[in-house]
């Protein structure tokens, strides 16, 4: 199983209990007077039989408090996620965090910083990447890439999710879009893996047919159900945090009921992956600080529902691989792991949900590693304190280099970069200015060169991936989803001599 | 008074009571059996008559635990700084937090990243932009050491202070070797401005005399003081964290001590900037992850003495540019500094080490600082940001609060919006070309240097105040032997040359 990494301090918090109580009685509130709307007959149904109001009207839900209360209560505070590999399993709750790769739509060059679809090789080798990076816990759904070349967008859900199958080991996860997830569960259902995948509220207060019906899918397959609000504050959310603590949490809650309702003790993890408006463009107003004050409140929302969360989305505003992304990614990620989110996505994004690049999360990797190391604290002991060795060693002219002790502790309280430039100037002008992009680079190509997937798929499971993917393009085809021209230049690509690795 | 910002939250411990009671208890320790070298027969004589255990033959120091609790009782919590414009005053502590720049020998080429002595010009320039940012509280010695043109060594930061003094109405800090704090108070008596006296410690548990003369000055003058720690864990303290705790905070009590001794609830700060040894090449480990522990711990130890601390190790980093690496090394350890209990962030302008600081730098800093002060504001709730009934108003889809007054209210106060970052969406940001947060801190830095004016300038009289005192100076510094005849010659040229004294 990986550990993950176990914060060993009381986490950071920014609201009082008095805050925490105002912001769950607003919550409540809501849901009983406001209702949330579900296009769905059936989630209508569901929650009508269970004792909510239904109007049908408007297809708005209010949901009473002992009901909402009982559903939080139902889902566990910690349970285990399987993945192709055991080794990969993990533990979800609590004080441990750990961190998964942050997509993007497109790769980008990294020198003109133009984004552009991926190859089906890039897909695969990033997919190899990302199964390499030590600090890679999970690798979500449309990751690395939403898809590539040559292949029609209904399809790009189930590719990606073969790539990942193929290419790792680690536990991983599916979306839905025009049913997709049929064939997602069940290809990894073939391999033995458990997923994840998500129920996503179209804010404001309104859930559509499609995640609902994804929802009731993946609770039949018994895998994990993530629950996601996604508002943007100004826009979808009021502008204000509190405000956006509030709907985004009704929406999520209600979500959670449904869940409960299908069946009671699903496993849910609670996402915060919301953003405030940028007022001038209005796209998210990705790297704000105001994300992370809301991510520090949602953790201690849900740390009182005692439901895990996700979140610490580390969307940067910037377009490269450059400062800005750096400060704007590496607060989310600390705030989130200091104030306990469990699942904190990362390694690899760079602007918005727009772009990705493996070399991006070979960098990230360090980032986690050092916040791993953070949430570790410090050990306080006879011999970390070494007050004889201090008194030994006395004043100037004495020093630490060669002692017995220093050899022994160095090791363990330092964390050492993969990727940093820690030269002296003098040593990094003779080397070449590395920096950490070019050491990156130099990495991800040793990577390539020597890591294996474990285990491999049997020679049956690649069948079994092969045959669903089969049905999904026939099916979709057949729906009139897939063009004749995409058709053509998709089995066209499917015919090549690498398949599918390229 | 512009005062910082206000931490509103309690401050993250990564330390049990019991642990911090073990470093106390260390510390008391170390200073009862090894004490300290204190190479300054004045202070030698002060502590012996205090009770302290003194040998003036090899000039060691031995302090009794309850004087030096009663020291620490004597040093304010939380003090006031005057500026020559009032507008600059300074709080440090009770939960305040400001910043102030990091040292950097050179400048550096935006293109090439090679260091070079700036230009007097450029050095100018940093002063101004520092001393135009308004998240800047306080400028530090050396923005960068000196400038070219023919200064001799020991008068360059002489110079450098009559620089800050006539180009910024910002306090500054006296540092102490060499003496030149003898020239440099009276610079600033002459002017009206409380500067820091600068004692340093040097590691292991040795006060060498310039920097124990410094007390004295601080005491004659009634000035504040700033207290720097070094020590290299693995170095010159122990590699284990908490030892390093230990053997910091004995470092830095002598001093505190011999303040307090000459003048009952002297102000005082200390200052970390205790750094990990790189074991490969032996410079400091420079944006390490387990100095921020460090700096963590001793946050939650000075706490309990009631010392204001200063966070140094956010300034340097060990990337040669302005990159991600140097990004995230910046941003991590300056918000777990902050969210600790810093009451000062030493973290504008510097880029690798203490070896090179650039404007550009430093306005991209003043970004980070701004979102971490907008992150120690924390979450307002109240009945308007928790907004309920304009929740139950909007409702679900097709709602939204993009129109609302609230909105309109509200965004500006709850969102944090950075003055050099890239916020545009990729078609914009194509069509603008393509510009980095780099490009927009030259913009801003450009309109800093075209508009801004030091407020008040130095009148006539004070000028020449500042003039006689340089010329003090710089005949003690021939008389002493530190000025060579080269060296005369070369700055003599300078002064004649160089259109005193701007």
């Amino acid at each position: 199983m990986l550990k993950g990494f176990v914060r060993n301090f009381k986490p950071l918090e920014i609201l009082n209990e008095q805050q925490i109580e105002e912001i769950h009685t607003g919550t409540l509130y809501v849901l009983r007077e406001t209702g949330v709307r579900f296009e769905s007959e059936r989630a209508l149904k569901l929650f009508e039989k269970n004792g909510c109001q239904v109007d049908r009207n408007n297809n708005r839900v209010r949901f009473p408090e002992g009901l909402v209360e009982e559903c939080l209560r139902r889902c566990p505070s910690r349970f285990r996620v399987k993945a192709r590999n055991p080794n990969n399993d993990m533990i979800w709750g609590g004080n441990t965090t750990y961190f998964q790769a942050l997509s993007g739509m497109q790769t980008v060059d990294l020198d003109t910083w133009k984004p552009r679809t991926p190859t089906r090789k890039e897909y695969y080798d990033a997919v190899t990447v990302l199964d390499a990076l030590e600090n890679v816990h999970v690798i979500p759904w449309y990751t690395p890439w939403f898809g590539f070349e040559n292949i029609p967008s209904v399809m790009a859900m189930p590719e990606g999710l073969a790539a990942r199958l193929r290419n790792s080991s680690k536990f991983t996860c599916e979306n839905y879009s025009m049913g997709c997830e049929v064939f997602n569960i069940q290809m990894a259902q073939a391999v033995g893996a458990e997923l994840r995948s998500s129920m996503a509220a179209s804010p404001p207060l309104t859930f559509y047919n499609d995640a609902v019906e994804n929802a009731f899918r993946v609770i039949e397959a018994g895998f994990v159900l993530l629950l996601t609000s996604g508002s943007v504050y100004g826009g979808t959310s009021p502008a204000t945090i509190a405000g956006s603590l509030i709907s985004g949490n009704a929406e999520i809650i209600a979500g959670i009921v449904l869940a409960q309702l299908i069946k009671p003790g699903t496993r849910i993890i609670a996402q915060d992956f919301s953003f405030p408006q940028n007022m001038r463009s209005g796209s998210p107003a990705f790297g704000a600080i105001e994300i992370s004050l809301h991510q520090a409140g949602f953790n201690q929302m849900w740390r009182k529902y005692g439901i895990p969360t996700d979140g610490g989305v580390c969307y940067p505003s910037s377009k490269m691989i450059d400062y800005q992304a750096a400060y704007e990614k590496a607060i989310i990620a600390l705030v989130g792991a200091l104030t306990g989110t469990n699942t904190i996505w990362i390694q690899g994004a760079l602007y918005g949900e727009l772009a990705f690049h493996p070399v991006q999360a070979i960098i990230d990797d360090d980032v986690v590693g050092m916040i791993g190391r953070f949430l570790e604290g410090i050990d306080v002991s006879d011999e970390t304190l070494a007050i004889d060795l201090i008194n030994e060693v006395g004043p100037i002219p004495g020093h630490y280099l060669t002692k017995a002790h220093t050899r022994e502790w160095w090791k363990k309280e330092q964390f050492i970069p993969k990727v940093a430039d820690r030269l002296t100037y003098p040593e990094w002008l003779k080397t070449g200015k590395k920096s950490c992009i070019d050491y990156a680079k130099e990495r991800m190509d040793e990577m390539l060169a020597t890591h294996k997937v474990d285990p491999p798929l049997t020679a049956s499971q690649e069948e079994d991936i092969e045959r669903i993917l089969k049905e999904a393009r026939e099916h979709y085809r057949k729906k009139g989803l897939i063009s004749d021209k995409e058709w053509e230049i998709y089995t066209k690509a499917l015919r090549s001599p690498n398949y599918p690795y390229a | 008074m512009e005062s910082g910002f206000r931490r509103r939250f309690k401050p993250l411990e990564i330390l049990t009571e019991e642990e911090v009671d073990a470093i106390h208890r260390g510390t008391l320790d170390v200073l009862q059996e090894t004490g300290a070298l204190v190479y300054n027969k004045r202070a030698l004589k002060v502590f012996e008559k205090a009770g302290c255990d003194v040998d003036f033959e090899t000039e060691r120091v031995n302090f009794p635990p309850d004087l030096v609790e009663e020291c620490l009782r004597k040093s304010p919590s939380s003090f006031h700084v005057k500026a020559r414009n009032s507008k600059h005053d300074l709080i440090i502590g009770a939960d305040n937090v400001i910043f102030f720049n990091f040292p950097g020998r050179d400048t550096v080429d935006l293109n090439t990243w090679e260091p070079r002595a700036p230009t007097q010009k450029e050095h100018m320039e940093l002063i101004t932009v520092l001393d135009a940012l308004p998240n800047v509280h306080f400028l530090n010695a050396y923005p960068y050491f000196g400038f070219s043109g023919g200064i001799p060594e020991v008068m360059k930061e002489i110079e450098g202070v009559a620089l800050r003094m006539r180009n910024s109405t910002k306090v500054t800090v006296a540092i102490a070797n060499h003496d030149i704090d003898m020239f440099t108070i009276r610079m600033a008596e002459a002017i009206g401005t409380e500067i820091f006296a600068n004692p340093n410690t040097s590691s292991p548990l040795t006060c060498y005399t310039d920097q124990v003369n410094a007390c004295f000055l601080a005491a004659e003058y009634d000035l504040p003081s700033m207290i720097w720690d070094g020590a290299t864990s693995g170095g010159t303290a122990p590699a284990s964290l908490a030892g390093a705790v230990v053997l910091s905070n004995a470092e830095l009590i002598p001093y505190i001590v011999l303040l307090q001794l000459l003048k009952p609830g002297a102000r005082l700060a200390v200052a970390n900037l205790v750094l990990a040894q790189n074991m490969r090449n032996g410079a400091p480990a420079f944006g390490e992850i387990g100095i921020s522990l460090h700096n963590v711990a001793f946050n939650q130890v000075w706490r309990k003495y009631g010392v204001p601390t200063v966070c140094s190790s956010c300034g340097p980093t060990s990337s040669k540019r302005i990159d991600f690496q140097s990004g995230y090394q910046k941003m991590m350890p300056a918000i777990l500094s902050a969210i600790s209990g810093s009451s000062v962030l030493q973290l504008y302008s510097s880029i690798y080490g203490e070896i090179t600081a650039h404007p550009i730098q430093a306005i991209l800093d003043d970004d980070i600082a701004g979102m971490i002060g907008r992150f120690l504001e924390g979450i307002d709730v109240s009945d308007d940001s928790l907004a309920v009934d304009l929740i139950n108003e909007v409702g679900p889809i097709p709602g939204d609060y993009l129109g609302k007054a609230h909105t309109r209210r509200w965004w500006k106060k709850e969102q944090f919006v950075p003055k050099a970052a890239d916020r545009l969406t990729y078609p914009e940001w194509s069509k603008a070309g393509k510009k980095s947060c780099i490009d927009y801190a030259k913009q801003r830095m450009d309109e800093i240097l075209a508009t801004h004016k030091v407020d008040p300038p130095l009148t006539a009289s004070q000028e020449k105040d500042i003039e006689r005192i340089l010329k003090e100076a710089r005949e003690y510094y021939r008389n002493k032997g530190l000025i060579t005849d080269k060296e005369w010659e070369a700055y003599k040229k300078y002064l004649k040359e160089s259109g005193r004294p701007y």
